[in-house]
């Protein structure tokens, strides 16, 4: 044990030191090429990275759905692996355990990304069992109608968590009803019950094509050779492009400005999900000021949402905020839960603090809020994962990882009068406003406020 | 493969370990200290305590804001955080090497001198922000509290585990401002904590700037204790039912499981990927794929200190499906496991699946600061991080097969059952 004098009341007291500046960091090169068949092939030497992550982009916007099976791209994800030409599901799972491969595959508003991650070693293997999932899925019908029952389930069970329950009411008042924005990205139980082995195979083979889809690989790239080992699993697929749509910004409801609160009788809690439209990546002037504004408004423990409603009321865990780009167009979201019996003040200083965001930022929020978009980005991506990540998500929008570095450059110029142009421009008061809560208790509460007509519905 | 992530240690005068692990592949550094103090340390009448203490740790302290710790860090480009378990605490963040110093600065201070800042009105504040967070994650959502349920089924009262590092309402209440100060002393000191420090920097960098801020805190008296007597599997099933407004039946199967870093808990670990964790699982092949009885299976394996681990499988039980036939069929898969043990394949599936999940967790310098500090605290060993995969390659598959007839026995389960209040479909 040791014993020392305590000398703190004396010299405990140690300069504060100082920061100095960042080493100088870019965002990992990229290897571009592209294969016969039109598959781009993109890589990223992440020296010691030894998981190796794959993504391959498929760009497929879900108006490609037919109405009365949305859904179908999500199942269609979830069953590429279950069962393919050569082997049953269960061989299947089995190949990819063996080799130590987690393969994973969702499609988002903008496209299909099938995931993989493997140790270095096993990459040829986990390249072709890729490769086998998306050129030649079988959809057993044991298989789809299984998967079609977890999503029945799953559905049931979003339904029951406030924070998703929040979020699918938010996009059907969000939207206009015509849009396919305005519903669940993985399907309603109508549509999904309806979906067949014989649609999932349809389906797949018009948007499932190597033309304009990306293949990402990052990790230790040292002694291996990405383009031959793709163009070996990849290389003989081929298929007719798809039909291309161009993107188009979904429209917003009519009577999307108003209060929606869902009753949910008990809860100890009430969630809040207000949202406004927002700009896409490609936005006039720069996309640079807007994870900067998220940050500030509603991105930490001291930003202006929680520095209020957590750490001086006590209402809350944490509320977010943040914009969140579409392929076209976008949205400006705040999102988390109060304590019930702060509710209608709660609600009413989130909307409050939102607005006052208007009147501008300060020098100081200005320059933390640069600081740490750019400072972090070294960390941020650090990793094979999160490198192949980004890579997937932008090329489904036509980008590449040219935008996050030049993102990053811009920050140089991003001052106090660049956020407040960037904010107003969106943030104009038109609020969306979902509440899931104790009706019973707050509703009237809520409709005080005179912030909005309110619709109380069942949760 | 062999791994050879560099580690260098040395332990300041007042008993404090460093630990640095060069790696410059980014001009970053993670700063992560381990306190050896968890819920586990926590009282009757003070549960929950360990968890609040951390938030006000963000409160400011003799020469830091409320606040600050946080605002001053991110605006340097920090990402921070600290979480509770129940074996410690650990608080950790990644910046520039620029910041490492004003990390440390920071970290010094607080974990030296909070009393300074501790009061009334920001121990109120961080108790309503801990309630709400207890509300969003266990009180507010379908089954939030089937863990806390399975803690106090599966260990007995008065054990260090039977409750959850949450804590309960009341006893969050009766916290005092009295009560930060007394655990403070108690607990957080030099020679109670492990600190980090991976990336950008040389050992002799580490060391010395970890001399220069933590240098002259104080040691306190051995707040140590041994590990708790070892528990033995249960010997008969117990049984929690709840009776909720929940989506779908859902069930959790509890056993106690050797305690962590043994041969034991390692084959014990496979034996819950293989039961009930991989894609191929004997649960997830039966239950889910060939039966369709079940719409989901999950399973886990946490190791812990003090003299018992905790395994657990949670199975979501389809909807036209009896809970009762699906646990038979789980009850029954255990029998055959504990009998036939796993197969080549499993065991190759398992390991190779383990070590997919270890190579990504290390590749990221905030979980390697993370592993670290974890086996360096709890079992004395820096250098686990290179040779857990060599050891858990030693495990054979008899080993698995008797520590599942052992400890994955029905007759060793709890079972917290949450069923859907309009009656069981069957």
């Amino acid at each position: 044990m040791i014993h020392q004098e305590s000398v703190a009341e004396h010299d405990s007291t140690i300069e504060r030191p100082d920061v100095s500046a960042p080493e100088p960091w870019s965002f990992p090169e990229a290897q571009r090429s592209e294969l016969a068949n039109g598959l781009g092939v993109v890589s990223y030497d992440i020296p010691g990275q030894y998981v190796i992550s794959v993504r391959l982009a498929v760009p497929m916007p879900l108006e490609r759905e037919p109405r009365e099976r949305e859904g179908i791209a999500t199942i269609m994800a979830r069953t590429l692996d279950e069962g393919t030409a050569r082997h049953t599901a269960e061989e299947f799972a089995e190949l990819l355990e063996r080799k130590g491969i987690a393969l994973g595959a969702s499609a988002s508003e903008s496209g299909l990304i099938v995931d993989v991650d493997v140790p270095k070693r096993n990459l040829t293997e986990a390249l072709d069992l890729l490769s086998q999932a998306v050129r030649e899925p079988a959809f057993p019908a044991n298989e789809v109608s299984r998967h079609v029952k977890i999503r029945l389930a799953e559905i049931d069970q979003e339904r029951a968590v406030p924070g998703h329950r929040a979020a699918m009411e938010f996009i059907s008042t969000y939207f206009d009803p015509d849009e396919r924005a305005s519903r669940p990205t993985a399907g309603a139980k109508e549509t999904i019950s309806a979906i067949t082995p014989e649609d999932l195979i349809a389906f797949h083979s018009a948007n499932v094509v190597p033309s304009g889809a990306t293949i990402v690989v990052a990790g230790d790239l040292s002694d291996l050779d990405v383009v031959s080992e793709v163009e070996r699993a990849l290389g003989s697929w081929r298929e007719a492009p798809a039909h291309i749509l161009e993107p188009r910004e979904a429209a917003r409801a009519t009577d999307a400005e108003r209060i929606v609160f869902l009753d949910r009788p008990g809860s100890v809690q009430t969630e809040f999900y207000v949202g406004c439209p927002g700009p896409d990546r490609r936005v006039e002037g720069g996309w640079a000021a807007y994870p900067v504004l998220g940050f500030v408004v509603g991105g930490s423990p001291n930003a202006r949402v929680d520095a209020v409603l957590r750490e001086e009321k006590g209402f809350t865990y944490g509320i977010r905020s943040g914009f969140r780009p579409r392929r076209c167009g976008g949205m400006f979201l705040a999102s988390g839960s109060v304590r019930a019996d702060s509710t209608v003040e709660a609600l009413g200083l989130l909307l409050d603090i939102l607005g006052q965001a208007r009147d501008g930022f300060t020098e100081e929020e200005t320059r933390a809020g640069v600081d740490f978009i750019g400072k972090t980005a070294p960390g941020r991506f650090a990793t094979a994962d999160t490198v192949a990540d980004e890579a997937a998500a932008l090329s489904l929008e036509g980008l590449t990882t040219e935008f996050t570095t030049a993102s990053l450059l811009a920050l140089a110029d991003v001052d106090a009068e660049a956020l407040a142009t960037a904010y107003n421009r969106y943030v104009t008061g038109e609020w969306t406003v979902i509440v899931v809560g104790d009706a019973s208790l707050y509703a009237e509460g809520v409709r005080g406020l005179g912030r909005g007509e309110v619709t109380v519905l069942p949760a | 493969m062999p791994l050879d992530y560099q580690i260098a240690e040395h332990t300041l005068a007042n008993g404090l370990r460093v630990i640095v692990s060069e790696d410059h592949s980014v001009p970053n550094v993670t700063v992560n200290l381990w306190v050896n103090v968890g819920s586990r340390h926590e009282v009757e009448g003070r549960t929950g305590f360990a968890h609040l203490f951390e938030h006000l740790m963000f409160q400011g302290s003799r020469n830091v804001a409320s606040g600050e710790h946080f605002s001053a860090l991110m605006a340097a480009g920090g990402r921070l955080n600290a979480t509770t378990w129940f074996d410690r605490t650990n608080y950790f963040e990644t910046m520039p090497r620029g910041a490492m110093d004003l990390a440390l600065w920071m970290e010094a201070d607080r974990h030296g001198h909070l009393l300074d800042a501790v009061n009334q009105e920001n121990l109120d504040n961080q108790r309503d922000v801990v309630k709400e967070e207890k509300r969003q994650r266990y009180d507010n959502v379908p089954y939030g509290n089937a863990l806390i349920d399975t803690y106090a089924a599966i260990f007995p009262k008065g054990h260090p585990y039977h409750h959850a590092t949450i804590g309960s309402m009341e006893d969050l209440d009766a916290a005092s401002v009295e009560d930060v100060h007394e655990f403070f002393r108690r607990y957080y000191a030099p020679n109670n904590t492990v600190l980090t420090l991976v990336g950008d920097l040389t050992p002799d960098e580490g060391f010395a700037s970890a001399e220069r801020y933590f240098g002259p805190l104080t040691a306190i008296a051995a707040p140590f204790r041994e590990p708790v007597a070892p528990l033995a599997p249960l010997t008969e099933p117990l049984r929690d039912e709840h009776m909720e407004d929940v989506p779908a039946d859902r069930l959790h199967l509890a056993f106690r499981l050797p305690v962590d870093d043994t041969p034991e808990f390692f084959a014990s670990s496979l034996a819950i990927d293989i039961i009930g964790g991989l894609a191929t699982s004997r649960f997830y092949q039966r239950l889910v794929r060939r039966e369709q009885i079940a719409t989901s299976v999950s399973a886990h394996a946490m190791g812990f200190v003090d003299g018992v681990s905790l395994g657990f499988l949670a199975i979501d039980v389809a909807d036209d499906c009896s809970a009762d036939a699906v646990e038979a069929a789980a009850c029954e898969e255990l029998l055959r496991f504990a009998a036939e043990g796993p197969t080549e394949i499993e065991m190759e599936s398992a390991m190779a699946q383990t070590e997919r999940g270890w190579l990504s967790a290390l590749a990221s310098q905030e979980e390697r600061a993370d592993h670290i500090c974890h086996h360096a605290m709890l079992q004395g060993d820096p250098g686990y991080i290179n040779t857990f995969l060599d050891r858990l390659g030693e495990v054979t598959a008899d080993q698995v097969q008797q520590v599942a007839a052992r400890w994955l026995m029905p007759d060793s389960r709890a079972v917290v059952a949450y069923l859907k209040q309009d009656g069981d479909a069957s």
